[in-house]
């Protein structure tokens, strides 16, 4: 786990990158890798690499990046982790391949050199790397297929750099701000900022599953090797049915689990009353985990109450023999830590805030490595929406595909019924948004719907955006080909817009501002592929029930009873209180969609204008 | 390289025109043809003064000048078989589409500076979006297209103008003493004096002058290329009190321009609206040292201040009086610089990696 970055003077007009440059990008990202640091540059200086390190497999100096081959023809610079390193390792040793380290960075190197840009299809991992080839002059980057890593670039037509952070990359100071609407517009409509968009033109994410080639020639157009969609669609030709859902659960998130315990340093786990969290706890101590440390968070302001975690979750960790720690914040040590949460966010989110406390936490017990429970929802359709969506596709579908119905409904109701238009904008969308599955889905997620973004933007701003992104084009693409299945489609969605772009980016920025890197055995592909046949006919509530039967024994049935809060219900009381202007306002019906709409101000505020956050 | 590869250009001008563009698609196209990456080339150009230039192996049709008769010549007109279509400006983006689309071929736009600064009309804009590759001339024209363009930013690709082989370092003083200037401290600047663009920043050189006079430098600025903005720059100098020591020459052929550039002891063009700016880098390529502001493309030709100095505007008297104050660097050096980045054979790498990407795209 750690922070990457690279400058490529590929043009041969460009100027050599600077020292100043490379220097600034890599230790913007310190807290990302706080063990060590290094440089390196090609023979004619037009390449040069940097990187910060957190130790987590082979702490040994030998390990340290970036690393070098032994014939000196590739470099790498590598955040993630490959799980399936030690696999790897032995097929490549008994090829003859020789091996100077323990670390799965090297395994990297070996691969690249046998197999080229398709080594990416034997990856079982979180990954965002660079490698430098010296005899094709030229850098090969990958993103692994959930996008759990980052990785940003950004070409000028002269010169292409990349780094694991948007903030690293203007930190060069050499990289334009000029703003991209489809950014702006995206993080309006959905809470975050949908990649490969940024809130900078300039600046993209390698999207997830992709890879890019970049020689003298510039950047090539990123190439997809895995995707989501294609997975579940695979999933769902060769449909399982009878299959025996439990056994197929206990087996891939066993698996998961066990691929996810490799390290050199201790993995921690997060804790909650939930589901996922639990099972996989007992599952790290079915797979064999012998001293296992837990970190709940708890809130002051439930302490006794039905809805603070920590007594059910002090039950599950008492039940698989886990150390107990629970974590209580208070709403003041939220306010005093703003700042720093809006310095660490890396692009606008309107979450997040909960991973930075569980996170904090676990740094504070002298976590490195911490597993998170994150991905569940998505994979084992634990979300409303996955019930929610194709109902409304049912009942509104058929209404809202006559043409012009919706606005018109819109503008009625919006006439007539304006207190219902301000206090339900979304139940206006339906007869405009539910005949498509990316429109239904837009409907769930969004933040604000695209006819109510003219108040809160400027329209010409607005108007590029919306043409820039194109919503629905954007999603539609997340289920391409067909996943095939109504849960096969929101597992889709949910995984590869919102997971993506919010959860994951969120697990990112707030663990790596406490040099934590969280794993996450429920967002992974080898499981995926295992369950994708079982997906398309998943009763509701089966697929959780299936993974709290994991472990042996399995979890208590008050916690699969237990209505779902998740991590942190009082955040966002606080975020109300904390995004309304200091004269107040009205506080009736801060409803968690009004809160959030008040929040994403802020954060965007504090995000695009650094001295307003310190301030609030 | 695919052998056997068949281009049609539509252009302005090319072999026979004059100006940046016609300059830029002579050099593109030739470079192409000479290297044996394209093995036939048809050129369609709106204007074409002198036929009689036209290289052996190029092919280019008499001019068509009209919109429609152009349009109608470069539809119905039966090409041998074409793999790429080359489209030299922005404002015949839709047409090439079309024909792109007719011959089933790859389509490159060419895009040079001012008429991409802005978004075009939503036609032209389509157009460029459905290119299969995009050339910009400057970073700068290229994050101008990206800001109205929702295309791929790898499909834009920058290959920048090359410099002539004339424009090499040498004896000015001939001149220089025809003109007058022995003795002086020449400043240059070469470009038309539009009143409607009026962006290549003369008011600034002249402006600028009293200090450097009070200074203790005799300068005289000597400005090269003709248009309807200079009588009121000639009243400006007045008005300054510098008009003995502003020179407004006219437009000067090739001889005249590749001495002027030798004589004169810093090329200066504070200009805000530069595509590239190919006069930057024939000045530094004959031995001047050249002086813009960091705006734009001049960012460019100016390599970001490491081949000529690049400076805010606010900072431009400043560093006009520090340029005189140094000495003229090695003229061989700098021209050796400029050759090094922008010279014929990174040139003619760059235009054939760009025909690679536009075959490679799918």
């Amino acid at each position: 786990m750690c922070g990457l970055n690279g400058i490529f003077a590929f043009h041969s007009a460009s100027c050599l990158p600077s020292n100043a440059e490379l220097l600034a990008t890599r230790d913007a990202m310190r807290t990302r890798g706080p063990d060590g640091a290094g440089l390196w540059r090609s023979h004619d200086q037009r390449c040069a690499l940097g990187h910060r390190r957190l130790s987590i497999i082979d702490l040994s100096e030998r390990a340290s990046q970036p690393m070098v081959s032994e014939d000196d023809r590739l470099v790498i610079v590598f955040n993630g982790e490959i799980y399936n390193y030690p696999q790897l390792r032995a097929e490549l040793q008994t090829e003859g391949a020789r091996f100077r380290t323990t670390s799965d960075t090297e395994v990297l190197l070996h691969l690249y050199a046998r197999d080229g840009a398709e080594m990416v299809h034997r990856l079982r991992g979180m990954f965002a790397f660079a490698i430098w080839d010296d005899r094709k002059r030229g850098v090969f980057l990958a993103r692994d297929p959930y996008g759990i890593k980052p990785l940003y670039t950004a070409s000028d037509g002269w010169t292409f750099r990349f780094a694991s952070q948007v903030k690293a990359l203007l930190a060069g100071a050499q990289v334009s701000r000029d703003p991209e609407p489809a950014g702006v517009v995206g993080f309006h409509l959905f809470g975050c900022v949908p990649e490969p968009f940024t809130l900078y033109r300039e600046i993209r994410a390698l999207p997830a599953g992709h890879t890019q080639w970049v020689d003298g020639a510039g950047p090539r157009e990123p190439k997809s090797f895995a995707n989501i969609a294609a997975i579940l669609a695979e999933g769902a030709r060769n449909a399982a049915p009878d299959a025996d859902l439990n056994a197929t659960v206990r087996s891939g998130a066993l698996d998961s689990v066990r691929a996810h315990l490799i390290a050199d340093v201790e993995v921690g786990v997060f804790l909650s009353a939930g589901v996922d969290s639990g099972a996989l706890l007992g599952l790290m101590r079915n797979a064999g985990q012998r001293d296992i440390r837990a970190i709940t968070l708890a809130f002051e302001e439930f302490r006794g109450s039905p809805e603070d975690e920590a007594p059910l979750a002090a039950r599950v960790a008492e039940l698989y023999g886990a150390q107990h720690i629970i974590r209580r914040v208070s709403e003041r040590e939220f306010r005093e830590d703003i700042p720093a949460i809006f310095e660490a966010m890396d692009q606008p989110s309107i979450d997040g805030v909960n991973t930075w406390f569980v996170s904090k936490a676990a740094r504070e017990a002298g976590l490195k490595v911490a597993i998170s429970g994150l991905g569940g929802d998505e994979l084992l359709a634990g979300y409303p929406s996955f019930v929610d969506i194709p109902r409304w596709r049912g009942r509104f579908g058929p209404l809202a595909k006559m043409p012009g119905l919706g606005r018109v409904s819109r503008a009625l109701i919006g006439a007539f019924l304006p207190g219902f238009a301000r206090s339900r904008p979304k139940a206006l969308g339906l007869l405009e948004y539910a005949n498509t599955w990316p429109g239904a889905y837009l409907l769930r997620r969004a933040l604000f719907l695209p006819h109510e973004l003219g108040q809160i933007m400027d329209t010409g701003l607005l108007r590029e955006g919306l043409r820039r992104l194109n919503p629905l084009r954007y999603l539609e693409r997340l289920v391409e080909p067909d996943p095939g299945s109504n849960v096969g489609r929101v597992c889709a969605f949910e995984s590869a817009h919102y997971m993506r772009n919010q959860l994951l980016r969120d697990a990112d920025w707030a663990g790596m501002a406490h040099s934590l890197e969280i794993r996450l055995p429920l967002v992974d592909v080898s499981l995926l592929r295992s369950l994708a046949s079982s997906l398309p006919k998943l009763s509701s509530g089966a697929g959780k029930a299936a993974l709290a039967d994991a472990p042996s024994p399995p979890l208590p049935g008050e916690i699969v009873n237990r209505r779902k809060t998740g991590f942190g219900v009082p955040t966002g009381a606080w975020m109300d209180a904390a995004g309304r202007a200091p004269s107040g306002g009205d506080r009736a019906g801060a409803h968690k969609g009004a809160v959030s709409r008040r929040w994403s101000h802020v954060v965007l505020e504090a995000l695009t204008s650094p001295s307003q956050a310190v301030a609030l | 390289m695919t052998a056997k590869l068949q281009m049609l250009a539509l252009v302005t001008d090319a072999f026979g025109g004059s100006g940046g563009i016609a300059q830029y698609n002579r050099d593109f196209l030739g470079a192409l043809t000479e290297s044996g990456a394209v093995s036939s080339l048809a050129i369609l150009p709106r204007h074409a003064p002198d036929r009689s230039v036209v290289p052996p192996g190029i092919r280019q049709s008499p001019a068509r000048p009209g919109w429609i008769n152009y349009a109608l010549a470069a539809l119905l007109r039966r090409w041998d078989r074409v793999d790429v279509v080359f489209c030299g400006h922005l404002y015949m983006a839709p047409l090439a589409v079309l024909v792109a689309r007719q011959a089933r071929a790859k389509l490159i736009v060419q895009m040079h500076g001012i008429e991409a600064f802005e978004c075009p009309t939503r036609l032209r804009r389509a157009a460029v979006e459905a290119a299969d590759l995009i050339l910009c001339v400057s970073r700068y024209t290229r994050a101008r297209v990206l800001s109205w363009a929702t295309i791929a930013p790898e499909r834009i690709v920058v290959l920048p103008n090359t410099v002539g082989e004339c424009f090499t370092p040498g004896d000015g003083s001939r001149l220089r003493t025809e003109w007058g200037l022995d003795g002086k401290r020449v400043l240059l600047s070469v470009g038309r004096m539009d009143s409607r663009e009026r962006y290549k920043g003369h008011d600034l050189v002249i402006k600028a002058i009293p200090e450097l006079v009070a200074n203790g430098h005799d300068v005289s600025y000597v400005i090269l290329g003709g248009g309807d903005d200079q009588p009121r720059l000639e009243a400006l100098a007045s008005q300054a009190g510098v008009a003995g020591r502003v020179r407004f020459m006219g437009s000067a052929g090739q001889d005249t321009l590749v001495d002027a550039y030798r004589t004169a002891d810093l090329f200066v063009m504070p200009s805000t609206g530069e595509g590239f700016g190919i006069v930057y880098l024939e000045a530094m390529a004959s031995g001047s040292p050249a002086l813009g502001l960091a705006v734009a493309g001049a960012l460019d030709a100016l390599a970001d201040g490491e081949l000529g100095m690049a400076v805010p505007e606010v900072e431009f008297a400043a560093a006009l009086t520090h340029a005189l104050d140094r000495p003229k660097p090695d003229p061989r050096a700098l021209a050796n610089a400029v050759r090094a980045r922008f010279g014929r054979d990174s040139f003619t790498k760059g235009a054939l990696a760009a025909l690679d990407r536009v075959l490679e795209a799918a």
